[in-house]
């Protein structure tokens, strides 16, 4: 393709301008010119500026205790904020956990219940476009006021959802200020606000899927699940992968709806990790601390997005 | 003929009881901002509020909603516009030259995936030590980490899309590869670099973590300001209400109007949809 336009321009228009077409569409050439980059240039400096730097800047901080309410003067303690968050510190491992059971739990269910609506959508006819648009409506609000839903519905003296589940002879439960509870009732917002996501993404790939394939398969006597199991699954295998990563990245950083609707209680029943570095900045103003568990949360995500990236390098040639 | 019929009835009802489960909440809260607080408090619940008048909306609004929508509005405006203008010639670029091979591509990508809790703590020191906190340019400078990665990634994939022959042509007749970029890839761009402009904007006006992080009171965007009025001591619902409206209005109408490429966005272009 590229040698063809290149022999067909050459002999069109001369060296000069020729020359430039020629290098324009290289897709697998290792020099770009300089105009090329130039045109990253910002971009780079933009990520750099605004990522790289102050995660240098607060690599250093990690080596610091600083506490603006005690001690506002910053002094060198090495390692020893790492060491207190893997050893000292009471709060900072349940906080991960919870993270852990947030994405375990949220990824699990999202994904058999996208799986589940995504089939049923697909048996729609025109009227998919339509209501594919309005399962986007929550997918789409801000965090904060799928919160604010949250704090309303889930009101246990005036709330409507335990009105509904007294009405079929249900005694709800104290949603949000119940320890046992307030953590699952986290899930269940993100799962409102994320269930739809799933479902139109695998609903998308789903409609990509080889018919004949399934034809020659269904003449062959294969049976629903069996189709199900050895070829549908198997062909969207790549795609559920992506999925589940960008979830489970999406579900450790959960931080707005536990801020609005239980400010990481009742007790610390739904202080998670990013909550908890809040807690520790903001806070308790303990910025060197704060620092050092950002580190270790963004060791954790980028094992994640590591693995994320790769699986769509692959996917994407 | 009749187990068909069932069969399409029982997808109707599952995506009814779908519909029903994923909107109501919107509903209800669109519903509590016209209700007076009685009718909020009232048990059982008031599905209909007895009159449907608008003055939460005008109290809120004159209130606290008003700044935190101009605020709102000035970041995410601002961030936008930003995120153009540094992140389309990247898109260019990556797209027709692969400068920097997949390397920088994923490199890109990968910030975009970055964690506001990790750089929210380094952000707040840094712009601490530029005084930069609770100003319009902390957001808008923050929320580039996201935002410029997006519409690289994003943006690129329209010009993947466009035919090369247009922008080549004009090579040949002498103009500038600048020419050729501003003159036709840009132009033949325009709707995905306004689709990838509309997204960014709503990935700004939702943002609450760096927002909570690095302004105070100068500066309160609206999922700020909501989060405000929630842990205030007389929680006015029928203006929480009104003001969550105002916040989630403009993101519903994209929603709707632009539903083929919002998953194509959330999904950093995994998927085309």
């Amino acid at each position: 393709m590229a040698t063809t336009r290149r022999q067909g321009t050459g002999t069109a228009a001369g060296r000069g301008p020729a020359a430039l077409v020629a290098r324009l569409p290289r897709p697998h050439g290792t020099s770009a010119p300089l105009f090329a980059w130039l045109m990253v240039l910002p971009t780079v400096i933009v990520l750099l500026a605004v990522t790289i730097y102050p995660l240098i800047y607060s690599l250093r901080e990690s080596f610091y205790r600083i506490e603006l309410s005690f001690s506002p003067i910053p002094h060198w303690v090495g390692l020893q904020n790492y060491v207190d968050a893997f050893t000292h510190d009471p709060r900072f491992w349940p906080a991960m956990g919870r993270s852990f059971y947030l994405v375990g739990l949220g990824v699990a269910i999202e994904l058999i219940l996208g799986f589940a609506l995504a089939l049923v959508l697909n048996r729609l006819g025109r009227a998919r476009t339509v209501v594919t648009a309005l399962l986007l409506v929550p997918v789409m609000i801000a965090p904060v006021a799928v919160a604010i839903e949250g704090v309303v519905i889930f009101n246990n003296s005036w709330g409507p959802l335990n009105y509904l589940l007294a009405q079929i002879g249900v005694h709800g439960p104290v949603w949000l200020g119940d320890r046992s509870v307030a953590l699952n009732s986290i899930l269940l917002a993100d799962g409102w606000q994320w269930t739809p996501f799933v479902a139109i993404i695998i609903a998308a790939g789903l409609r990509t899927l080889p018919e004949e394939q399934y034809e020659a398969a269904a003449v062959d006597g294969a049976g629903r699940w069996q189709l199900f199991r050895t070829m549908t699954l198997p062909l969207l295998q790549p795609l559920i992968i992506v999925t589940v990563l960008i979830r489970a990245m999406d579900i450790f950083k959960t931080f707005d709806t536990i801020y609005v609707m239980t400010g990481g209680g009742p007790g610390s029943a739904t202080e998670t990790a990013s909550f908890y570095t809040y807690l520790q900045g903001l806070q308790f103003f303990s910025f060197g601390y704060a620092a050092a568990i950002s580190y270790i949360q963004l060791i954790v995500i980028t094992v994640v997005a590591t693995l994320l990236v790769r699986r769509m390098r692959k996917g994407l040639g | 003929m009749s187990r068909r019929i069932a069969k399409d009835g029982l997808t109707w009802l599952v995506i009814a009881v779908a519909l029903a489960f994923f909107l109501l909440p919107v509903v209800w809260i669109l519903l509590t901002s016209f209700k007076a607080q009685g009718e909020v408090f009232h048990y059982p619940p008031v599905f209909w509020p007895k009159n449907i008048d608008f003055r939460h909306y005008s109290s809120v609004l004159q209130g606290p909603g008003g700044h935190a929508l101009k605020d709102s509005l000035v970041v995410a405006s601002a961030n936008t516009a930003l995120a153009l203008l540094v992140g389309v010639p990247t898109a260019y670029s990556i797209s027709r030259f692969r400068v920097g091979g997949q390397n920088l591509a994923f490199w890109i990508l990968s910030i975009r995936m970055f964690p506001p809790v990790a750089s929210a703590v380094p952000l707040f020191l840094l712009f601490r030590k530029y005084q930069l906190l609770d100003s319009y340019w902390a957001l808008i400078i923050a929320y580039l980490t996201f935002n410029v990665p997006f519409v690289v990634w994003f943006v690129k994939g329209f010009f993947d899309d466009l035919p090369r022959d247009l922008e080549e042509a004009a090579l040949v007749d002498g103009a500038t590869r600048w020419r050729a970029f501003t003159g036709i890839a840009l132009r033949l761009a325009v709707p995905g670099i306004v689709t990838s402009a509309l997204l960014a904007f709503v990935f700004s006006w939702n943002e609450f973590l760096l927002a909570l992080f690095l302004t105070r009171s100068q500066v309160r965007t609206l999922p700020v300001a909501l989060a405000n009025l929630v842990g205030g001591h007389e929680i006015q619902w029928g203006e929480i209400g009104a003001l969550t409206v105002v916040a989630i209005v403009p993101v519903v109408v994209l929603a709707l109007a632009l539903q083929r490429y919002v998953v194509r966005g959330l999904a950093f272009g995994a998927v085309k949809g």
